[in-house]
């Protein structure tokens, strides 16, 4: 036989679905909005984790992910200093700017660094559709003869855009990343404006490394009118089998800055927008809970439709038991059914995400899947509680004799 | 296929009996007194049509005797046990012995005539068996089996309603005006069914009608009047 939960939903099929699909938008929200507040999140955090490097060498006090926003602090001969103090230990010591730049409609933290240590940054990629900015360094010669040569004080100059992009020693030269390129539609040697300059995209490389804007470090800083000496952060690799806590320990003492682990920028960027989560988590038992009030109403009006029906098998011995389960079961299947159909949807939502807002990532687990799965469930039962208590209070006489 | 007296035991010969019933609805000025002190014994096997002019508290007493509302006062034995107001011994009662036909025949819209008698019988902790595909041929809606109530006529709704009341081989059957929405003809089939399971099976039936020429289908009538029993013939 059909049972009498499904025969019942069938019956108002309008009805029923939309409940299903009020539960279907909730548990869609859940999946999605979590997706794409820590996929936004992580997806930042493995561009990090993908810098060839150990340690990061941050101004003292400061954390990574305030770092990214916080101009020049550390001195560049620090890199040097480390080099001759710990060169036993160390690899290789990478001085970044990092500055925030508009690009595809959004800010982006671009990443100011020599060419010769772009490599360290790219997460291995290479630069396949182009080339690197001033690839023969004759860009970081020009500045750099300015700067430090006779004559330069490291407080320079007054740079004209045509000086900073002269066709000899190009400055105003741009990499990006294939994510960005597609979002923006932007293509190789494409000349655009931005920070009141005019730059050259001269290379487009796969999206993955560090940042998905690279430029000269000496253009970065002195455009972004800091002191141009001086950088945001180092990320220094150690030679192998250098331990990591005695070697940040020297560093940092070395140094007067902390050097603490890359691995930690993770934790410290998911500390930075630990509110966020709290918000986002906030809207989801929102929407979950109204989901399952609609349910519930939804639930209550058809006991209350049903008394007669109700009434009918109290008449032939159903128990309160019984009647509970064909309520429980209503909601359970119509919950089902509005999860599954969330389920798909919040795959749905993803890739219209990725389509309209290629910069965002939507990164759907089988954890938040699961979580919503198991929100789902408790909440059918609870919101076909009291629905169901009131079925096992329906008045048989009063339902039969009120025809 | 089990006989009815397996549903109960034997007790004498009386298997329904109600003593000084009252039962009244309302509260205060507006409430009304429905039963008072109605006295009334069924004996095992018996067909009893219950008559009388309406309100006078038929439909009422049927409710009571089915265990589906408790009297105020007075008791209800059911095989010469004193039912209690405990809604679980009830529910039991309601489950093994007794079978309803209601007036509107009451078959749940959702479900096909074959699902209405199958969830009647999952609530017993039964299954359908061969006797309910004997009840649907003898009821003659064998072939509106897998059809839902709306698409049904009325004869064939109450005759799949009476094959529901059936189903389980209930002690008692307790029958609502079941031929107050019914052609002739369709009465007439549905007295005869009433009739025969009586003398085949000795289930007892219990029949509320305002129609004499149902009424004369049963061993026994009694009337009520105000609440009461006032008169009967055999």
């Amino acid at each position: 036989m059909v049972p009498l939960p499904l025969a019942n939903i069938l019956q108002h099929k309008l009805r029923s679905l939309l409940t299903a699909a009020g539960i279907a938008v909730a548990v869609c929200m859940l999946i999605t909005l979590s997706g794409l507040a820590r996929g936004s999140l992580y997806e930042i955090a493995d561009r990090w984790d993908s810098v060839d490097a150990d340690l990061m060498l941050l101004p003292r006090g400061l954390r990574s992910d305030s770092a990214t926003i916080s101009g020049s602090q550390l001195p560049d001969r620090l890199a040097e200093i480390i080099l001759q103090e710990h060169g036993d230990m160390i690899e290789h010591v990478v001085p970044v700017f990092l500055w925030q730049v508009p690009m595809a409609g959004q800010d982006h933290v671009a990443a100011g660094v020599a060419p010769g240590q772009w490599h360290v940054l790219s997460g291995e990629a290479e630069v396949t559709n182009g080339r690197l900015f001033d690839p023969d360094g004759n860009f970081a010669e020009w500045i750099d003869e300015r700067l430090l040569g006779p004559g330069g004080n490291g407080k320079l100059l007054d740079l004209s855009p045509a000086q900073l992009g002269h066709p000899d020693h190009n400055g105003l030269e741009l990499v990006i990343d294939s994510r960005l390129a597609g979002a923006g539609g932007y293509r190789l040697g494409q000349v655009i404006r931005m920070v009141e300059h005019d730059w050259t995209i001269v290379g487009i490389v796969p999206a993955g490394g560090m940042t998905r804007i690279y430029m000269p470090r000496r253009t970065a800083q002195y455009l972004a009118g800091g002191n141009i000496l001086r950088s945001t952060l180092m990320f220094i690799k150690l030679r192998p089998g250098v331990e990591l806590g005695p070697a940040a320990r020297a560093i940092a003492e070395s140094t007067r800055a902390d050097a603490v682990p890359l691995a930690d920028h993770r934790g410290q960027l998911a500390a930075k927008f630990q509110m966020m989560f709290v918000y986002v988590d906030l809207v989801n038992v929102i929407a979950m809970g109204i989901a399952f009030l609609f349910i519930m109403v939804m639930l209550y009006a058809m006991v209350l439709e049903r008394t007669r029906d109700i009434a009918i098998l109290k008449a032939n011995g159903a128990s309160a038991g019984f009647l509970l389960r064909q309520v429980v079961g209503e909601s359970m299947i119509l919950t089902a059914i509005g999860t599954a159909a969330g389920i798909a949807l919040s795959f749905v939502a993803a890739w219209l995400v990725e389509v309209f807002r290629p910069l965002l990532t939507v990164q759907i687990t089988g954890q938040w899947i699961a979580t919503a799965v198991g929100i789902a469930a408790v909440g059918a039962v609870a919101s076909a509680i009291y629905p169901a208590w009131r079925a096992t209070r329906v008045d048989m006489v009063e339902a039969l004799t009120l025809e | 296929m089990n006989d009815a007296s397996d549903n109960i035991a034997d007790n004498g010969g009386c298997i329904l009996t109600a003593s000084r019933l009252d039962k009244s609805f309302g509260r205060g000025a507006a409430r009304v007194h429905v039963l008072r002190g109605l006295d009334l014994t069924v004996r095992r096997g018996e067909f009893l049509a219950v008559m009388g002019p309406s309100g006078c508290g038929k439909s009422t007493l049927l409710h009571v005797l089915g265990l589906m509302t408790p009297p105020d006062a007075g008791a209800i034995y059911v095989d010469g046990q004193e039912v209690t107001p405990g809604e679980r011994q009830r529910n039991m009662l309601r489950r093994k012995v007794f079978g309803f036909v209601f007036q509107r025949f009451n078959l749940l819209g959702a479900l096909s005539a074959a699902d209405n008698v199958s969830i009647s019988l999952r609530v017993r902790g039964a299954k359908p068996d061969g006797y309910v595909d004997e009840l649907f041929d003898t009821m003659g809606v064998a072939d509106v089996a897998a059809r839902k109530p709306s698409e049904m006529s009325i004869g064939q709704q109450q005759r799949v309603a009476v094959v529901r009341a059936l189903a389980h081989r209930p002690a008692i059957v307790l029958a609502d005006e079941p031929t107050g929405n019914l052609d002739s003809a369709n009465a007439r089939a549905l007295l005869g069914l009433f009739r025969q399971i009586n003398r085949d099976n000795g289930q007892t039936v219990v029949m509320i009608t305002h129609s004499p020429e149902a009424a004369a289908a049963a061993d026994r009538a009694v009337h009520m009047k105000d609440g009461r029993i006032v008169d009967q013939h055999v």
